[in-house]
């Protein structure tokens, strides 16, 4: 275990001098500052055109809270969101469960493989599903025999997106699902044996349990980063038809760097920040829950 | 007799679902080397009537793709190595010494996993424009020297290495700064691998800060070359299917030869975190 031990000699002193300084003046100007002038910004008219930096109160929250396209780039992101956090988790875990089975050889094959799309560049991966989205001449409405236009079609598209990053991430549920059975104790499931659990009881009331570290970790990292995702909008669809697939951060893209609304920009940037910090800790209040 | 049933459609629901991860990859693969008029006809097959190496030719000459990819690779290695050593000093420091206000600097780097890019780029952009940084390369390296997704991980490996360790090279009069290069840092090899990884493939694939910070074309990064040359020649495909593939394989190529160490360096931050 870890001794309360102050720091002894010279040279650990700086060392912890150089490291923390460092760090310190890295996330002063790359962390705080930067929010302090969104801040102080989203309370401006705020075009770096024009050079115009002007006061307006609470005018841009009062314009985003009216501002259907906001509204509608929220529920795209919940949707999406949603959608492919509990297809990670539900895939992930069951491939890294029968992974995991004692049945199963060529583990670090089926591993490897599962691994692949979420080690590959996102926007090249985004135009290779562009084009297998594509009607004519796609992958997938050539394989199922389909005509839609999914990218083109409003009822579609959102599923195109989701169906792409469902694709490109569960793999890295399966790892960390994997790794943590693999590090469960095996004494919990000899006496379950004894006790003449099936299979299906050992699961719910013995692995699922001690699994929760695991499961904490997946999904609040899948809802902090999917509440980020723009490239497969930006590559795909950006945004169309319509307003069907913006997604929030997308919407923050498309205000900051296509039409120069930084105030703007910074509002809505916040609500995605303030949207962050409720989901974290949601998750972490119902994991917790459980507990008892 | 039920137990060998259970585990043949084990095999085959896996094996299905492999095939569906990696067919996009083969699909893409094999038409690259597919004549335009072949990807786009309505007979379909999967392999191409002959193999063709023209859409790489053309690519190259239309587009100096070879270009942005020599930079990507530049900027992608000159990252990962800063970050992987800002992430094992800070790892090091946070994860073993003992100090006021650590808890504190620790919950920051926290912060910094989960705040979203959008909250921190238009003020980032907003500096950069001011100091004058655009279309440097200093302007692309500066933001990323320092990553708390990495400060976490190697502060996990740093603290399951054991004390007695570290107190017997004390012992034996070895300074800190000596302890961590010689002792520390090949001692975390798993973890490194892992950041080296992931850093390498997030620099690779970044598209907005590149596109905001570079003009010139020749300065340019992979990901913006592809959004590049699509909007400029947007109906060759058998040219984007080369280029995607391109930049997919060699990231391809560095994972499954790292795999093994990566794997475990990836598990140890989410077991115990």
């Amino acid at each position: 275990m870890f001794k309360r031990r102050p720091l002894q000699s010279k040279s650990e002193v700086w060392m912890r001098n150089i490291a923390m300084g460092f760090l310190i003046l890295y996330m002063t100007i790359f962390l705080i500052i930067p929010v302090v002038i969104v801040i102080a910004g989203s309370f401006h008219q705020w075009n770096p055109l024009n050079e115009t930096y002007k006061w307006i109160g609470i005018d841009n929250y009062i314009r985003m809270f009216s501002y259907p396209t906001f509204w509608q780039s929220m529920a795209n992101t919940v949707i999406f969101c949603a959608v492919v956090v509990i297809f990670r988790v539900l895939l992930g875990l069951a491939i890294a469960y029968a992974l995991n089975s004692k049945m199963m050889r060529h583990k670090t094959l089926f591993r490897t493989i599962f691994y692949m799309p979420t080690v590959t560049p996102l926007v090249a991966v985004a135009y290779v599903w562009k084009i297998m989205y594509n009607p004519q001449f796609g992958l997938i409405d050539n394989i199922f025999g389909l005509d839609i236009n999914w990218l083109f079609d409003s009822k579609f598209a959102l599923i195109a997106l989701i169906a792409m990053t469902v694709w490109k991430d569960f793999g890295y549920a399966v790892i960390l699902f994997l790794s943590g059975l693999m590090s469960l104790p095996s004494d919990c499931y000899e006496s379950a044996g004894i006790d003449g659990a099936n299979a299906w009881q050992t699961f719910r009331y013995i692995t699922l349990p001690l699994l929760k570290p695991t499961m904490l970790f997946v999904v609040v990292t899948s809802i902090i980063s999917y509440l980020q995702a723009y490239v497969p909008v930006l590559v795909m669809t950006e945004g169309g038809p319509g307003t069907s697939t913006y997604l929030s951060s997308y919407l923050v893209y498309d205000q900051a760097f296509k039409q120069y609304n930084f105030g703007f920009a910074s509002a809505i940037s916040l609500f995605i920040l303030v949207l962050t910090a409720i989901f974290t800790v949601i998750s972490f209040r119902v994991t917790g829950a459980q507990e008892s | 007799m039920k137990h060998r049933i259970m585990k043949i459609v084990l095999y085959i629901v896996l094996a299905l679902l492999g095939v569906v991860t990696v067919f996009p990859f083969i699909w893409m693969v094999l038409s690259s080397f597919k004549t335009n008029r072949e990807i786009q006809s309505i007979a379909q097959s999967l392999l191409p009537e002959e193999f063709i190496p023209d859409n790489y030719l053309n690519l190259q000459q239309t587009f100096d793709f070879l270009r942005y990819f020599a930079n990507s690779l530049i900027i992608a290695v000159i990252v990962t190595a800063i970050v992987i050593y800002t992430s094992c000093l800070c790892g090091y420091v946070l994860g073993k010494y003992q100090f006021r206000g650590k808890n504190i600097i620790f919950g920051f780097v926290m912060m910094t996993m989960m705040v979203p890019w959008s909250v921190t780029i238009i003020p980032r952009y907003t500096m950069f424009m001011q100091a004058g940084l655009q279309d440097t390369y200093i302007s692309l390296v500066l933001p990323l020297m320092v990553s708390g997704f990495g400060i976490f991980m190697m502060k996990q490996n740093m603290e399951g290495i054991p004390d007695e360790l570290i107190e017997a090279a004390r012992m034996d009069g070895s300074n800190e700064f000596q302890t961590f290069h010689k002792l520390i840092l090949p001692l975390c090899k798993n973890g490194i691998s892992a950041i080296a990884i992931f850093q390498f493939l997030w620099v690779w694939e970044d598209y907005l800060w590149p596109y905001l910070m570079i003009d010139s074309e020749s300065k340019q990064l992979l990901a913006v070359g592809l959004t590049l040359f699509n909007g400029r020649y947007s109906t060759d495909y058998g040219g984007l299917f080369a280029a995607t593939t391109i930049s997919i394989i060699p990231v391809i190529a560095v994972y499954v030869i790292f795999q093994k160490r990566f794997v475990s360096g990836v598990a140890a931050g989410a077991v115990k975190g």
